[in-house]
Protein backbone atom coordinates (compact mmCIF):
# COMPACT_ATOMS: atom_id res chain seq x y z
CA UNK A 1 0.00 0.00 0.00
CA UNK A 2 2.53 2.26 1.13
CA UNK A 3 4.28 1.68 -2.30
CA UNK A 4 1.62 2.16 -3.95
CA UNK A 5 1.06 5.71 -2.75
CA UNK A 6 4.48 6.17 -3.46
CA UNK A 7 4.46 5.36 -7.18
CA UNK A 8 0.96 7.27 -7.55
CA UNK A 9 2.55 10.43 -6.47
CA UNK A 10 5.34 9.86 -8.77
CA UNK A 11 3.23 9.40 -11.44
CA UNK A 12 1.39 12.36 -10.79
CA UNK A 13 4.54 14.30 -11.24
CA UNK A 14 5.43 12.58 -14.47
CA UNK A 15 2.05 13.84 -15.70
CA UNK A 16 2.50 17.34 -14.31
CA UNK A 17 5.26 17.51 -15.81
CA UNK A 18 4.33 16.20 -19.03
CA UNK A 19 1.50 18.02 -19.63
CA UNK A 20 3.25 21.37 -17.97
CA UNK A 21 5.78 20.65 -21.21
CA UNK A 22 2.97 20.20 -23.35
CA UNK A 23 1.46 23.83 -22.59
CA UNK A 24 4.58 25.51 -22.72
CA UNK A 25 4.77 23.51 -26.67
CA UNK A 26 1.48 24.36 -27.63
CA UNK A 27 1.05 28.29 -26.02
CA UNK A 28 4.46 30.26 -26.97
CA UNK A 29 5.15 32.93 -24.81
CA UNK A 30 3.19 36.16 -25.89
CA UNK A 31 5.46 38.57 -26.88
CA UNK A 32 4.79 42.80 -26.89
CA UNK A 33 5.77 44.65 -28.75
CA UNK A 34 5.91 48.19 -28.32
CA UNK A 35 6.60 51.22 -31.08
CA UNK A 36 8.83 54.11 -29.75
CA UNK A 37 7.89 57.25 -31.04
CA UNK A 38 11.43 58.86 -30.43
CA UNK A 39 13.53 56.27 -30.64
CA UNK A 40 12.70 55.11 -33.67
CA UNK A 41 12.23 51.27 -33.02
CA UNK A 42 10.27 48.59 -31.69
CA UNK A 43 10.98 47.05 -28.22
CA UNK A 44 9.79 43.55 -28.38
CA UNK A 45 8.96 42.64 -24.50
CA UNK A 46 8.93 38.37 -23.55
CA UNK A 47 5.47 38.34 -21.24
CA UNK A 48 7.15 35.66 -19.04
CA UNK A 49 10.06 37.26 -17.72
CA UNK A 50 8.61 41.17 -18.62
CA UNK A 51 11.86 42.13 -19.98
CA UNK A 52 12.96 43.60 -23.03
CA UNK A 53 14.59 40.94 -25.27
CA UNK A 54 15.34 42.59 -28.31
CA UNK A 55 14.84 46.16 -30.26
CA UNK A 56 13.55 46.18 -34.10
CA UNK A 57 15.18 49.38 -35.78
CA UNK A 58 11.72 50.14 -37.45
CA UNK A 59 11.17 53.22 -39.08
CA UNK A 60 11.07 57.19 -38.14
CA UNK A 61 8.29 57.62 -35.86
CA UNK A 62 6.89 54.83 -35.11
CA UNK A 63 3.33 55.35 -33.54
CA UNK A 64 0.18 52.76 -34.67
CA UNK A 65 0.80 49.08 -34.38
CA UNK A 66 -1.05 45.84 -35.86
CA UNK A 67 -0.90 42.11 -36.17
CA UNK A 68 -2.26 40.08 -38.95
CA UNK A 69 -4.96 37.84 -38.30
CA UNK A 70 -2.88 34.86 -39.27
CA UNK A 71 -0.25 36.34 -37.07
CA UNK A 72 2.38 36.07 -39.83
CA UNK A 73 3.52 39.63 -39.88
CA UNK A 74 3.06 42.28 -37.68
CA UNK A 75 2.50 46.37 -39.10
CA UNK A 76 3.76 49.69 -38.16
CA UNK A 77 2.69 53.46 -39.27
CA UNK A 78 6.30 54.90 -39.51
CA UNK A 79 4.70 58.43 -39.90
CA UNK A 80 7.65 60.50 -40.98
CA UNK A 81 8.56 57.92 -43.36
CA UNK A 82 4.81 58.17 -44.91
CA UNK A 83 4.96 54.52 -44.76
CA UNK A 84 3.70 51.35 -43.17
CA UNK A 85 6.81 48.93 -42.50
CA UNK A 86 6.02 45.24 -41.67
CA UNK A 87 7.82 42.47 -39.86
CA UNK A 88 8.03 39.02 -38.93
CA UNK A 89 6.69 38.82 -35.48
CA UNK A 90 9.08 35.50 -34.64
CA UNK A 91 12.20 36.47 -36.28
CA UNK A 92 11.69 40.19 -35.83
CA UNK A 93 13.00 40.87 -39.25
CA UNK A 94 12.09 44.04 -41.39
CA UNK A 95 10.37 42.59 -44.47
CA UNK A 96 8.98 45.33 -46.09
CA UNK A 97 7.46 48.69 -46.14
CA UNK A 98 5.04 50.24 -48.77
CA UNK A 99 3.66 53.64 -48.80
CA UNK A 100 0.42 55.07 -47.27
CA UNK A 101 -0.23 58.30 -47.74
CA UNK A 102 1.12 61.37 -45.60
CA UNK A 103 1.36 60.61 -42.02
CA UNK A 104 -0.13 57.47 -41.22
CA UNK A 105 -0.56 57.75 -37.50
CA UNK A 106 -3.28 54.97 -36.44
CA UNK A 107 -4.81 52.20 -38.27
CA UNK A 108 -6.37 48.31 -37.67
CA UNK A 109 -6.53 45.59 -39.09
CA UNK A 110 -9.06 43.94 -40.69
CA UNK A 111 -10.16 40.15 -40.03
CA UNK A 112 -9.66 39.87 -43.87
CA UNK A 113 -6.38 41.02 -43.59
CA UNK A 114 -6.76 45.18 -45.07
CA UNK A 115 -5.60 47.88 -43.30
CA UNK A 116 -7.94 51.09 -42.23
CA UNK A 117 -5.47 54.33 -41.89
CA UNK A 118 -6.48 57.74 -41.25
CA UNK A 119 -4.67 60.19 -43.44
CA UNK A 120 -5.02 63.28 -40.46
CA UNK A 121 -3.79 65.88 -43.21
CA UNK A 122 -5.91 64.68 -46.34
CA UNK A 123 -9.10 64.62 -44.51
CA UNK A 124 -9.94 60.73 -45.20
CA UNK A 125 -9.14 57.30 -44.45
CA UNK A 126 -7.39 54.32 -46.83
CA UNK A 127 -7.63 50.76 -47.08
CA UNK A 128 -4.52 49.79 -48.65
CA UNK A 129 -3.72 45.39 -48.90
CA UNK A 130 -0.76 44.97 -46.74
CA UNK A 131 0.62 42.29 -48.72
CA UNK A 132 0.73 44.04 -51.86
CA UNK A 133 0.90 47.59 -50.75
CA UNK A 134 -2.16 47.86 -52.98
CA UNK A 135 -4.81 50.69 -52.30
CA UNK A 136 -7.78 49.64 -52.13
CA UNK A 137 -10.22 52.77 -51.34
CA UNK A 138 -10.21 55.90 -49.89
CA UNK A 139 -13.13 57.36 -47.78
CA UNK A 140 -13.29 61.13 -47.41
CA UNK A 141 -13.99 61.85 -43.70
CA UNK A 142 -13.85 64.57 -41.20
CA UNK A 143 -10.98 66.87 -40.38
CA UNK A 144 -8.16 65.56 -38.51
CA UNK A 145 -9.03 61.36 -38.69
CA UNK A 146 -7.32 59.83 -36.12
CA UNK A 147 -8.75 56.57 -34.13
CA UNK A 148 -9.60 53.31 -36.30
CA UNK A 149 -11.96 50.22 -35.33
CA UNK A 150 -13.12 47.82 -36.67
CA UNK A 151 -16.70 45.55 -35.87
CA UNK A 152 -15.91 41.87 -34.90
CA UNK A 153 -17.84 40.51 -37.79
CA UNK A 154 -16.15 43.30 -40.40
CA UNK A 155 -18.83 45.01 -41.92
CA UNK A 156 -18.52 47.89 -39.84
CA UNK A 157 -15.27 50.53 -39.51
CA UNK A 158 -15.54 53.75 -37.35
CA UNK A 159 -12.90 56.20 -37.84
CA UNK A 160 -13.03 59.25 -35.57
CA UNK A 161 -12.47 62.54 -36.83
CA UNK A 162 -11.30 64.81 -34.05
CA UNK A 163 -11.31 68.62 -35.32
CA UNK A 164 -14.93 67.38 -36.78
CA UNK A 165 -15.94 66.02 -33.17
CA UNK A 166 -17.57 62.76 -34.73
CA UNK A 167 -17.42 59.26 -35.93
CA UNK A 168 -18.22 58.11 -39.02
CA UNK A 169 -18.86 54.63 -39.76
CA UNK A 170 -17.96 53.05 -42.70
CA UNK A 171 -20.02 49.76 -44.10
CA UNK A 172 -17.43 47.54 -45.65
CA UNK A 173 -17.08 45.75 -48.47
CA UNK A 174 -18.56 49.10 -49.71
CA UNK A 175 -16.73 51.41 -48.41
CA UNK A 176 -18.92 53.86 -48.12
CA UNK A 177 -20.23 56.21 -44.87
CA UNK A 178 -23.31 54.70 -43.32
CA UNK A 179 -23.74 57.50 -40.23
CA UNK A 180 -22.01 60.24 -38.66
CA UNK A 181 -22.56 60.14 -34.97
CA UNK A 182 -21.58 63.76 -33.22
CA UNK A 183 -19.45 63.31 -29.95
CA UNK A 184 -17.63 65.37 -27.76
CA UNK A 185 -14.77 67.29 -28.58
CA UNK A 186 -11.45 65.84 -29.80
CA UNK A 187 -12.64 62.25 -29.97
CA UNK A 188 -9.15 60.21 -30.10
CA UNK A 189 -10.20 56.15 -30.25
CA UNK A 190 -13.18 54.11 -30.31
CA UNK A 191 -13.87 50.69 -29.81
CA UNK A 192 -16.44 48.08 -30.88
CA UNK A 193 -18.50 45.83 -28.45
CA UNK A 194 -18.85 42.18 -29.07
CA UNK A 195 -21.54 42.22 -31.35
CA UNK A 196 -20.52 45.31 -32.92
CA UNK A 197 -24.13 46.77 -32.27
CA UNK A 198 -22.18 49.31 -29.74
CA UNK A 199 -19.05 51.50 -29.47
CA UNK A 200 -17.23 53.49 -27.45
CA UNK A 201 -15.30 56.32 -27.73
CA UNK A 202 -13.00 58.74 -26.15
CA UNK A 203 -12.98 62.59 -26.58
CA UNK A 204 -9.38 64.05 -25.87
CA UNK A 205 -10.82 67.71 -24.79
CA UNK A 206 -14.16 67.02 -22.90
CA UNK A 207 -12.42 64.21 -21.46
CA UNK A 208 -15.35 61.58 -21.39
CA UNK A 209 -16.00 58.44 -22.71
CA UNK A 210 -19.65 58.19 -24.75
CA UNK A 211 -21.19 55.41 -25.56
CA UNK A 212 -23.09 55.17 -28.38
CA UNK A 213 -26.00 52.75 -30.80
CA UNK A 214 -24.35 52.28 -33.52
CA UNK A 215 -27.58 51.66 -35.30
CA UNK A 216 -29.78 54.80 -34.54
CA UNK A 217 -26.67 57.18 -33.80
CA UNK A 218 -28.49 57.87 -30.17
CA UNK A 219 -25.63 58.43 -27.66
CA UNK A 220 -27.14 55.81 -24.68
CA UNK A 221 -24.46 57.00 -21.78
CA UNK A 222 -21.45 59.16 -21.37
CA UNK A 223 -19.33 59.84 -18.27
CA UNK A 224 -16.94 62.81 -17.91
CA UNK A 225 -13.53 60.94 -16.51
CA UNK A 226 -12.77 62.17 -12.70
CA UNK A 227 -9.94 64.27 -13.27
CA UNK A 228 -9.35 67.91 -15.37
CA UNK A 229 -5.86 66.46 -16.32
CA UNK A 230 -7.51 63.41 -17.99
CA UNK A 231 -6.96 63.86 -21.56
CA UNK A 232 -8.55 60.47 -22.80
CA UNK A 233 -6.85 58.10 -25.45
CA UNK A 234 -7.02 54.48 -26.30
CA UNK A 235 -9.85 52.66 -24.92
CA UNK A 236 -10.41 49.29 -24.90
CA UNK A 237 -12.96 46.50 -23.96
CA UNK A 238 -12.06 43.61 -21.18
CA UNK A 239 -12.07 40.03 -22.62
CA UNK A 240 -15.15 39.36 -20.93
CA UNK A 241 -16.86 42.34 -22.50
CA UNK A 242 -18.02 43.80 -18.86
CA UNK A 243 -15.56 46.19 -18.41
CA UNK A 244 -13.72 49.35 -20.45
CA UNK A 245 -10.50 50.32 -19.60
CA UNK A 246 -9.65 53.78 -20.35
CA UNK A 247 -5.84 55.72 -21.10
CA UNK A 248 -5.89 58.44 -19.20
CA UNK A 249 -3.25 60.49 -21.12
CA UNK A 250 -1.87 63.44 -18.32
CA UNK A 251 -3.84 62.01 -15.57
CA UNK A 252 -1.39 59.45 -15.29
CA UNK A 253 -4.00 56.86 -14.42
CA UNK A 254 -5.70 53.85 -16.04
CA UNK A 255 -9.76 54.07 -15.62
CA UNK A 256 -12.05 51.20 -15.36
CA UNK A 257 -15.50 51.38 -16.58
CA UNK A 258 -18.43 49.62 -16.41
CA UNK A 259 -19.31 48.35 -19.67
CA UNK A 260 -23.28 49.28 -19.13
CA UNK A 261 -23.64 52.11 -16.98
CA UNK A 262 -20.10 53.94 -17.91
CA UNK A 263 -19.91 54.12 -14.39
CA UNK A 264 -16.07 54.50 -13.30
CA UNK A 265 -14.82 51.25 -10.96
CA UNK A 266 -11.72 51.74 -10.49
CA UNK A 267 -8.90 53.99 -11.47
CA UNK A 268 -5.33 52.47 -11.81
CA UNK A 269 -2.02 54.71 -11.63
CA UNK A 270 0.40 54.40 -13.86
CA UNK A 271 3.29 56.42 -15.84
CA UNK A 272 2.86 59.65 -16.88
CA UNK A 273 1.11 60.42 -20.01
CA UNK A 274 -0.15 57.28 -20.95
CA UNK A 275 -1.79 56.60 -24.26
CA UNK A 276 -1.74 52.94 -25.89
CA UNK A 277 -3.54 49.89 -24.23
CA UNK A 278 -3.49 46.35 -25.02
CA UNK A 279 -4.18 43.22 -23.56
CA UNK A 280 -3.27 39.76 -22.92
CA UNK A 281 -4.87 36.96 -25.04
CA UNK A 282 -6.69 35.61 -21.96
CA UNK A 283 -7.52 39.21 -20.96
CA UNK A 284 -5.62 38.78 -17.65
CA UNK A 285 -3.16 41.54 -17.83
CA UNK A 286 -3.34 44.98 -19.16
CA UNK A 287 -0.32 46.80 -21.18
CA UNK A 288 -0.04 50.55 -21.25
CA UNK A 289 2.40 52.30 -22.93
CA UNK A 290 3.33 55.32 -20.81
CA UNK A 291 4.75 57.81 -23.16
CA UNK A 292 6.87 60.58 -20.82
CA UNK A 293 7.61 57.65 -18.47
CA UNK A 294 9.48 55.67 -20.95
CA UNK A 295 7.79 52.73 -19.80
CA UNK A 296 5.04 50.11 -20.12
CA UNK A 297 2.89 49.22 -17.57
CA UNK A 298 1.61 45.68 -16.54
CA UNK A 299 -2.08 45.71 -14.55
CA UNK A 300 -3.58 42.41 -13.24
CA UNK A 301 -7.29 42.82 -14.13
CA UNK A 302 -8.22 41.39 -11.44
CA UNK A 303 -6.29 42.96 -9.01
CA UNK A 304 -6.83 46.39 -10.68
CA UNK A 305 -2.65 46.73 -9.20
CA UNK A 306 0.45 47.32 -11.43
CA UNK A 307 2.83 44.05 -11.21
CA UNK A 308 5.45 45.18 -13.40
CA UNK A 309 6.95 48.49 -15.04
CA UNK A 310 9.13 47.75 -18.04
CA UNK A 311 11.46 49.95 -18.96
CA UNK A 312 11.63 50.37 -22.91
CA UNK A 313 12.42 53.41 -25.42
CA UNK A 314 11.32 56.85 -25.87
CA UNK A 315 7.95 58.07 -25.84
CA UNK A 316 6.70 54.77 -26.54
CA UNK A 317 3.06 54.85 -27.92
CA UNK A 318 1.60 52.22 -30.10
CA UNK A 319 1.25 48.58 -28.36
CA UNK A 320 0.02 44.90 -29.51
CA UNK A 321 0.48 41.53 -27.96
CA UNK A 322 1.59 38.18 -29.84
CA UNK A 323 0.27 36.08 -30.65
CA UNK B 1 -53.42 63.21 -54.14
CA UNK B 2 -50.89 62.51 -56.23
CA UNK B 3 -48.44 65.49 -55.48
CA UNK B 4 -49.61 65.07 -51.45
CA UNK B 5 -48.43 61.67 -51.61
CA UNK B 6 -45.12 61.91 -53.56
CA UNK B 7 -44.13 65.32 -51.20
CA UNK B 8 -44.95 63.12 -48.40
CA UNK B 9 -42.94 60.43 -50.06
CA UNK B 10 -40.25 63.32 -50.12
CA UNK B 11 -40.25 63.63 -46.93
CA UNK B 12 -40.11 60.58 -45.73
CA UNK B 13 -37.24 59.68 -47.60
CA UNK B 14 -35.82 62.75 -46.52
CA UNK B 15 -36.12 61.36 -43.20
CA UNK B 16 -34.60 58.16 -43.42
CA UNK B 17 -31.67 59.95 -44.94
CA UNK B 18 -31.66 62.63 -41.69
CA UNK B 19 -31.35 59.39 -39.43
CA UNK B 20 -28.75 57.93 -41.78
CA UNK B 21 -26.51 61.08 -41.68
CA UNK B 22 -26.30 61.28 -45.13
CA UNK B 23 -27.23 63.38 -47.92
CA UNK B 24 -29.94 64.64 -45.53
CA UNK B 25 -31.53 67.82 -47.27
CA UNK B 26 -29.59 71.05 -45.51
CA UNK B 27 -30.38 72.94 -42.80
CA UNK B 28 -29.02 76.62 -43.56
CA UNK B 29 -27.86 78.47 -40.68
CA UNK B 30 -26.69 82.20 -41.78
CA UNK B 31 -24.23 84.00 -39.71
CA UNK B 32 -22.71 87.59 -40.57
CA UNK B 33 -19.53 89.12 -40.41
CA UNK B 34 -19.80 93.19 -40.03
CA UNK B 35 -16.31 94.43 -41.07
CA UNK B 36 -13.77 94.68 -43.70
CA UNK B 37 -12.86 92.10 -45.33
CA UNK B 38 -9.54 92.38 -46.59
CA UNK B 39 -8.14 91.53 -43.45
CA UNK B 40 -6.76 88.23 -42.04
CA UNK B 41 -9.57 87.90 -39.41
CA UNK B 42 -11.56 87.69 -42.51
CA UNK B 43 -9.77 85.13 -43.88
CA UNK B 44 -9.77 83.09 -40.68
CA UNK B 45 -13.56 83.62 -40.73
CA UNK B 46 -13.36 81.94 -44.16
CA UNK B 47 -11.27 79.23 -42.97
CA UNK B 48 -13.51 78.65 -40.21
CA UNK B 49 -16.24 78.49 -42.57
CA UNK B 50 -15.06 76.11 -45.02
CA UNK B 51 -14.42 73.54 -41.77
CA UNK B 52 -17.76 74.35 -40.73
CA UNK B 53 -19.40 73.34 -43.76
CA UNK B 54 -17.03 70.02 -43.86
CA UNK B 55 -19.26 69.04 -40.87
CA UNK B 56 -22.07 70.31 -42.10
CA UNK B 57 -21.94 68.17 -45.19
CA UNK B 58 -21.97 64.90 -42.66
CA UNK B 59 -24.98 66.33 -40.66
CA UNK B 60 -26.74 67.56 -43.52
CA UNK B 61 -26.03 71.35 -42.09
CA UNK B 62 -25.08 74.21 -44.45
CA UNK B 63 -23.24 77.35 -43.17
CA UNK B 64 -23.62 80.82 -44.99
CA UNK B 65 -21.86 83.51 -44.54
CA UNK B 66 -23.20 87.32 -45.07
CA UNK B 67 -20.15 90.04 -45.00
CA UNK B 68 -20.94 93.58 -44.42
CA UNK B 69 -18.95 96.63 -43.59
CA UNK B 70 -21.70 98.09 -41.59
CA UNK B 71 -24.66 97.78 -39.62
CA UNK B 72 -27.17 96.46 -41.52
CA UNK B 73 -29.82 97.68 -42.43
CA UNK B 74 -32.69 95.64 -42.04
CA UNK B 75 -32.72 93.03 -38.96
CA UNK B 76 -32.28 89.96 -41.54
CA UNK B 77 -28.48 88.56 -39.78
CA UNK B 78 -28.98 85.06 -38.94
CA UNK B 79 -28.04 83.65 -35.51
CA UNK B 80 -25.23 85.34 -34.86
CA UNK B 81 -22.84 88.24 -35.42
CA UNK B 82 -19.13 88.36 -36.20
CA UNK B 83 -17.54 91.52 -35.50
CA UNK B 84 -14.72 93.44 -36.62
CA UNK B 85 -15.67 96.98 -35.84
CA UNK B 86 -14.78 99.65 -34.12
CA UNK B 87 -16.03 100.33 -30.11
CA UNK B 88 -18.21 102.43 -30.91
CA UNK B 89 -20.16 100.40 -33.74
CA UNK B 90 -19.64 97.09 -31.61
CA UNK B 91 -21.53 99.08 -28.48
CA UNK B 92 -24.72 99.98 -30.85
CA UNK B 93 -24.82 96.23 -32.57
CA UNK B 94 -24.84 94.97 -29.11
CA UNK B 95 -27.67 97.29 -27.92
CA UNK B 96 -29.83 96.93 -31.29
CA UNK B 97 -29.32 92.86 -31.35
CA UNK B 98 -29.28 92.25 -27.73
CA UNK B 99 -30.56 87.92 -28.29
CA UNK B 100 -28.00 87.45 -30.75
CA UNK B 101 -24.40 86.61 -29.88
CA UNK B 102 -21.98 89.18 -30.91
CA UNK B 103 -18.29 88.09 -31.32
CA UNK B 104 -15.52 90.49 -31.47
CA UNK B 105 -12.59 89.15 -32.80
CA UNK B 106 -10.81 93.16 -33.32
CA UNK B 107 -10.66 94.67 -30.39
CA UNK B 108 -8.39 93.71 -27.68
CA UNK B 109 -9.65 96.65 -24.99
CA UNK B 110 -9.80 95.21 -21.30
CA UNK B 111 -12.37 97.74 -20.61
CA UNK B 112 -14.40 96.80 -23.27
CA UNK B 113 -14.91 93.22 -21.53
CA UNK B 114 -14.88 94.73 -17.83
CA UNK B 115 -18.66 96.29 -19.10
CA UNK B 116 -19.82 92.62 -19.33
CA UNK B 117 -22.71 92.87 -22.02
CA UNK B 118 -24.61 89.75 -22.22
CA UNK B 119 -24.35 89.13 -25.54
CA UNK B 120 -20.34 90.11 -26.24
CA UNK B 121 -18.50 87.72 -26.66
CA UNK B 122 -14.08 88.26 -26.95
CA UNK B 123 -11.94 86.32 -28.98
CA UNK B 124 -9.00 87.41 -29.03
CA UNK B 125 -7.01 88.06 -25.40
CA UNK B 126 -7.68 91.29 -23.89
CA UNK B 127 -4.62 93.30 -23.76
CA UNK B 128 -4.25 92.76 -20.04
CA UNK B 129 -3.95 88.98 -20.80
CA UNK B 130 -1.22 89.62 -23.08
CA UNK B 131 0.44 91.72 -20.53
CA UNK B 132 0.03 88.87 -18.11
CA UNK B 133 1.93 86.32 -20.03
CA UNK B 134 4.49 88.67 -20.44
CA UNK B 135 5.06 89.23 -16.48
CA UNK B 136 4.57 85.82 -15.79
CA UNK B 137 7.48 85.01 -18.46
CA UNK B 138 9.20 87.61 -17.44
CA UNK B 139 9.07 85.98 -13.73
CA UNK B 140 10.78 83.31 -15.43
CA UNK B 141 12.93 84.29 -17.84
CA UNK B 142 14.28 87.81 -16.42
CA UNK B 143 15.26 90.00 -18.84
CA UNK B 144 13.75 87.94 -21.95
CA UNK B 145 12.82 89.83 -24.93
CA UNK B 146 9.69 87.00 -25.53
CA UNK B 147 6.31 88.92 -26.84
CA UNK B 148 2.54 87.45 -25.68
CA UNK B 149 0.88 86.63 -28.74
CA UNK B 150 -2.13 84.67 -29.79
CA UNK B 151 -1.06 82.38 -32.43
CA UNK B 152 2.16 81.24 -34.38
CA UNK B 153 2.76 80.09 -37.77
CA UNK B 154 5.06 77.50 -36.26
CA UNK B 155 2.87 76.49 -33.28
CA UNK B 156 2.39 72.29 -33.89
CA UNK B 157 1.20 71.06 -30.63
CA UNK B 158 -2.33 70.40 -30.28
CA UNK B 159 -2.98 69.71 -33.91
CA UNK B 160 -2.08 72.93 -34.30
CA UNK B 161 0.37 72.46 -37.10
CA UNK B 162 -2.88 71.13 -39.05
CA UNK B 163 -4.62 74.27 -38.69
CA UNK B 164 -1.73 76.76 -39.60
CA UNK B 165 -1.50 73.89 -42.53
CA UNK B 166 -4.82 74.03 -43.53
CA UNK B 167 -4.97 78.12 -43.49
CA UNK B 168 -1.18 78.59 -45.54
CA UNK B 169 -2.68 76.20 -48.03
CA UNK B 170 -6.12 77.50 -48.82
CA UNK B 171 -4.48 81.30 -48.94
CA UNK B 172 -0.65 80.85 -49.19
CA UNK B 173 0.15 82.98 -46.02
CA UNK B 174 0.65 82.25 -42.32
CA UNK B 175 -2.08 82.42 -39.87
CA UNK B 176 -1.52 85.04 -37.42
CA UNK B 177 -3.55 86.51 -34.49
CA UNK B 178 -6.00 87.82 -36.12
CA UNK B 179 -7.02 85.02 -38.30
CA UNK B 180 -7.20 82.90 -35.83
CA UNK B 181 -9.62 84.78 -33.95
CA UNK B 182 -11.27 85.00 -36.96
CA UNK B 183 -11.30 81.18 -37.36
CA UNK B 184 -11.85 80.52 -33.38
CA UNK B 185 -15.36 82.52 -33.53
CA UNK B 186 -16.58 80.96 -36.80
CA UNK B 187 -15.47 77.50 -35.74
CA UNK B 188 -16.85 77.73 -31.82
CA UNK B 189 -20.18 78.84 -32.99
CA UNK B 190 -20.35 75.99 -35.91
CA UNK B 191 -19.54 73.63 -32.93
CA UNK B 192 -21.86 74.71 -30.48
CA UNK B 193 -24.82 75.26 -33.08
CA UNK B 194 -24.41 72.03 -34.66
CA UNK B 195 -25.97 69.86 -31.70
CA UNK B 196 -29.22 71.28 -32.15
CA UNK B 197 -29.25 73.52 -35.61
CA UNK B 198 -32.42 74.80 -34.56
CA UNK B 199 -31.94 76.42 -32.18
CA UNK B 200 -32.41 80.27 -31.56
CA UNK B 201 -29.66 82.96 -31.17
CA UNK B 202 -30.99 83.30 -27.65
CA UNK B 203 -30.47 79.83 -27.13
CA UNK B 204 -27.21 79.56 -28.54
CA UNK B 205 -26.00 83.00 -26.49
CA UNK B 206 -26.76 80.58 -23.40
CA UNK B 207 -25.19 77.51 -24.74
CA UNK B 208 -21.92 79.52 -25.47
CA UNK B 209 -21.94 81.05 -22.26
CA UNK B 210 -22.44 77.45 -19.99
CA UNK B 211 -21.80 74.33 -22.37
CA UNK B 212 -19.05 75.71 -24.86
CA UNK B 213 -16.43 72.18 -25.66
CA UNK B 214 -13.92 73.77 -27.83
CA UNK B 215 -10.11 73.18 -27.87
CA UNK B 216 -9.09 75.93 -30.57
CA UNK B 217 -6.20 73.36 -31.45
CA UNK B 218 -4.77 74.94 -28.50
CA UNK B 219 -4.73 71.82 -26.12
CA UNK B 220 -7.21 72.78 -23.63
CA UNK B 221 -10.70 72.85 -22.73
CA UNK B 222 -11.57 76.57 -23.63
CA UNK B 223 -14.70 78.25 -22.66
CA UNK B 224 -15.97 82.58 -21.75
CA UNK B 225 -15.54 84.12 -18.90
CA UNK B 226 -18.59 85.78 -17.40
CA UNK B 227 -16.94 89.16 -19.12
CA UNK B 228 -17.47 87.63 -22.68
CA UNK B 229 -13.85 86.68 -22.71
CA UNK B 230 -12.47 83.13 -24.18
CA UNK B 231 -10.24 82.11 -21.28
CA UNK B 232 -7.36 80.50 -23.64
CA UNK B 233 -3.33 79.80 -23.26
CA UNK B 234 -1.14 82.23 -24.90
CA UNK B 235 2.39 81.90 -26.79
CA UNK B 236 5.43 83.72 -25.69
CA UNK B 237 7.41 84.23 -28.89
CA UNK B 238 10.66 85.83 -29.51
CA UNK B 239 12.36 86.43 -32.90
CA UNK B 240 9.85 84.71 -34.70
CA UNK B 241 9.94 81.58 -32.29
CA UNK B 242 7.56 80.09 -29.41
CA UNK B 243 9.58 79.94 -26.45
CA UNK B 244 7.38 79.32 -23.72
CA UNK B 245 3.49 79.16 -23.58
CA UNK B 246 1.09 80.78 -21.07
CA UNK B 247 -0.19 80.00 -17.68
CA UNK B 248 3.78 80.00 -17.40
CA UNK B 249 4.29 76.62 -15.42
CA UNK B 250 5.58 77.14 -11.58
CA UNK B 251 4.76 80.89 -11.93
CA UNK B 252 1.33 81.59 -12.81
CA UNK B 253 -1.13 82.27 -9.54
CA UNK B 254 -3.91 80.65 -9.97
CA UNK B 255 -1.78 77.94 -12.06
CA UNK B 256 -4.68 77.70 -14.73
CA UNK B 257 -6.26 80.27 -17.23
CA UNK B 258 -7.58 82.00 -14.88
CA UNK B 259 -4.14 83.81 -14.45
CA UNK B 260 -4.38 86.11 -17.28
CA UNK B 261 -6.62 88.89 -17.48
CA UNK B 262 -9.58 89.99 -15.46
CA UNK B 263 -12.34 87.95 -14.26
CA UNK B 264 -14.35 90.82 -12.91
CA UNK B 265 -16.64 93.50 -14.47
CA UNK B 266 -16.37 96.78 -13.88
CA UNK B 267 -18.78 97.91 -11.16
Amino acid sequence: MFIVNRYRKLFVIIVCVMLGNLGAFAAPPERIFVTNERDDSVSVIDGQTNTVIATIAIGKRPRGIGISPDGKEAYVAISEDNAIAVFDPQTFAVLRTFSSGDDPETFAVHPNGNIYISNEEDAKASVFNPITGELIAEIKVGIEPEGVAISPDGTRVIVTSESTNMLHVIAVPEHTIVSNILVGARPRAATFNQSGKIAYATSEISGEVKKVDIASGEIIAKMPLADDRAKPKDILLSADGSKLYVAGGRANQIFILDESTLEILHTVPVGKRVWGLALSKDGSLLYTTDGVSNQVSVIDTKQFTVVATIPVGKFPWGIAVYP
Amino acid sequence: MRSIRRSLRAVFLTTLCSAAGVNAESAEIVITYIGATNTAAYLGVQQGLAEANVQGEFLGTQYRLIAVSSLPAEDDIGIAIISAVSEPALRELADKFRDVPMLNVALNAATLREQCSENLFHIGPSDTMLADANQQWQQKMPGSTARAQTWHKSFRKYAAGQLNSRFSKRFSRPMNDDAWAGWAAMKLLADTVVRRPSMTSRELLIELQTNLAFDGQKGSDLSFRETGQLRQPLLLVDEGKIVGEAPVRGVAVPPNLDSLGSLFCAK
